[in-house]
């Protein structure tokens, strides 16, 4: 049960991280057309921000797909001379740790929010963006992280109890990074 | 403090706890322990403020640059065409590995992802050729080192982001090295190979016009590496701009030759997510570590630190080189960077050294941490890319590597003006 909640998981997560990079792509579509617009002596404006904005959103939504596929770097210096039960333990310790640390992150990301929405801040640029319009989404991202983080986590700790440890390396082990890069 | 941070990064990294979470655990550490005042209050806008970054932005562009021109199999043509121009000198294509990776380096922003396109391309050749897989691939985890070192590198942003010191000057203090180091490789290459001709393979002679034919599948990388370069310094872009221009360039080679399918953009896509996501973890880590750090008065801690030593600014930053070369055979490249930045930079700026020139040294550092043993990544990468041997043989292969890149960062201490005439040139 547990391996294929992550299988479906994983897939959702693949469709989130082909959105952000639609997301990115797009953004450089759009600086590349400010650019060739300030050569002919006129500018859309702005780009610097959206840019930023592209940025905070496409981080906050992109971290649960790089969780997801072992993105995460870690240093297996340890882990990697221990039996797979022992490198379970330190998978399922360190993504407690990590959903921790996470769901900390997505707490305190709130109150930025908050003051936002309670004041109604706009950006102090050329564009006056309702900040709100990005945090809220850049919020969600991070509560979303926080989310997955904590099923993944328990997934692996549930198959540590079943002493099905073996099975939790292909979702919280270390990185795979040959696989990414050919 | 400075105890705790070194402590406490070592033992929480052991843990393999992911580094990124790592830094952040550090910095509610300082919080609690060294602060009078509350300083989580303001993680969330650190990591608004960290994130929402026109500048960082350049990050994911160079990366899916990089993505598309892998995996649109221009490397493939570039190695070929590189092979018929250095494969006379002693030492055959091991130079070809070495010139690709280097050309590659000029359009990519990372190391890991140079070296394991130019490893997929050349390990077949190697076999068939009769080459020594020791020095073949070894030069292959080298020369795709220099990928962090000659512009753009993704580094380098990370660098100048998290130091705030121009990007656009880190870029041209890189050039100079970063081009030198590949020229050593090469120079080193040929040493080898000239005392010990078995190693190198059959050295290969190509008929004129068919050198020439192969360089028109060179043109369309240095036109992408002249236009990313060139609309920053011409005054056209910014470096993030110029990434954006560097993106749609990539795309239209990939064009050219033929080499987009919706599941090759969709794997570019993803990949580029995947790894800006692990780079903003950690990135976002280190500007909430370097906050609490700053917070909690680490600047002055330090100086009496440094002043309780006594150490003349030569012998501080040869301590920092032997830091960052022990530090190297565990931890690498960003990670490595991004950890020791808080504290390392502003020890070295408070000895009175350029801030630049001190970015292109530690790049030198890094290269070599990716290719030390036991934790190399390139050494792991190109090992994976080879069908037989063992990885012992990819590290020996390098260490002659290593030791150039070590004489390398040595000369910039003697003389800074490698890296410090360009930018100072172009002011």
């Amino acid at each position: 049960m547990e391996l294929k909640m992550i299988q479906s998981l994983r897939a959702i997560n693949k469709g989130v991280a082909l959105v952000v990079g639609a997301g990115l792509l797009l953004c450089a579509a759009f600086v590349l057309t400010d650019i060739i617009m300030r050569q002919i002596g006129s500018s859309l404006g702005g780009t610097e921000e959206i840019a930023g904005y592209t940025m905070a959103l496409a981080t906050s939504w992109g971290m649960s797909y790089t969780l997801l596929e072992l993105g995460h770097v870690r240093i297996d210096l340890l882990r990697s001379r221990v039996d797979s039960f022992k490198r379970a333990l330190f998978d399922v310790f360190s993504m407690t740790v990590m959903t921790g640390v996470i769901i900390t992150i997505a707490i305190k990301a709130w109150p930025v929010v908050e003051r936002s929405l309670v004041n109604g801040s706009r950006a102090n640029t050329p564009l006056e963006t309702p900040l709100i319009w990005v945090q809220l989404p850049w919020f969600a991202g991070w509560v979303w992280f926080a989310l997955m983080s904590t099923v993944t986590t328990l997934a692996a700790l549930s198959l540590l109890v079943k002493r099905r440890h073996a099975e939790t390396e292909n979702f919280v082990g270390a990185f795979a990074e040959q696989e990414t890069l050919q | 403090m400075i105890v705790y941070i070194s402590v406490g990064l070592l033992g929480l990294l052991a843990l393999s706890i992911p580094v990124g979470i790592v830094l952040f655990l550090l910095g509610f550490g300082i919080d609690t322990f060294f602060s009078s005042f509350p300083l989580i209050r303001g993680l969330g806008n650190m990591v608004w403020s960290s994130s929402n970054s026109a500048t960082l932005i350049a990050i994911p562009f160079f990366v899916l640059l990089g993505e598309i021109l892998v995996r649109s199999g221009v490397a493939t043509r570039t190695y070929a065409a590189l092979d018929r121009w250095v494969s006379w000198l002693p030492g055959g294509l091991v130079h070809a590995n070495i010139a690709t990776a280097t050309m590659f380096s000029a359009t990519s922003g990372s190391s890991v992802a140079t070296a394991a396109t130019v490893a997929t391309v050349a390990m077949p050749q190697a076999e068939k050729l009769g080459y020594d897989p020791k020095l073949f691939s070894g030069a292959i985890a080298a020369g795709g080192t220099l990928g962090i070192m000659i512009p753009p590198s993704i580094n380098l942003i990370v660098y100048g982001f998290l130091t705030q010191s121009s990007i656009p000057q880190l870029f041209l203090a890189g050039l100079i090295p970063g081009i030198a180091l590949a020229l050593a490789f090469m120079a080193v290459t040929v040493l080898i190979c000239a005392v010990r001709p078995d190693l190198g393979g059959t050295r290969r002679t190509f008929p004129f016009p068919q050198m020439l034919r192969a360089l028109i599948d060179l043109i369309p990388i240095l036109i992408l590496f002249g236009l990313i370069v060139g609309s920053i310094y011409l005054g056209w872009a910014t470096p993030t701009e110029a990434a954006a221009v560097g993106v749609a360039g990539a795309m239209l080679i990939a064009l050219a030759f033929g080499g987009v399918s919706w599941s090759m953009l969709s794997q570019s896509l993803t990949g580029t997510v995947k790894i800006t996501s692990m780079i903003m973890l950690i990135v976002m880590g280190a500007s909430f570590l370097n906050f609490t750090l700053a917070s909690a008065g680490l600047g002055r801690e330090l100086t009496e630190f440094m002043t309780g030593l006594g150490l003349t600014p030569l012998k501080t930053i040869l301590v920092v080189v032997v830091l960052y070369i022990v530090l190297g055979f565990f931890i690498e490249t960003l990670s490595l960077m991004v950890v020791t930045i808080p504290i390392i930079v502003p020890l070295v700026v408070a000895q009175g050294f350029d801030v630049i020139w001190f970015g292109i040294l530690m790049i030198v550092l890094i290269e070599m941490a990716l290719i030390t043993p036991p934790v190399g990544l390139n050494l792991y990468v190109v090992q994976a890319a080879r069908k037989s041997g063992s990885l012992n043989e990819v590290m020996l292969g390098a260490l002659p590597y290593c030791l150039t890149m070590l004489a390398m960062a040595f000369l910039l201490i003697a003389f800074p003006s490698i890296a410090l005439f360009l930018p100072h040139a172009l002011q």
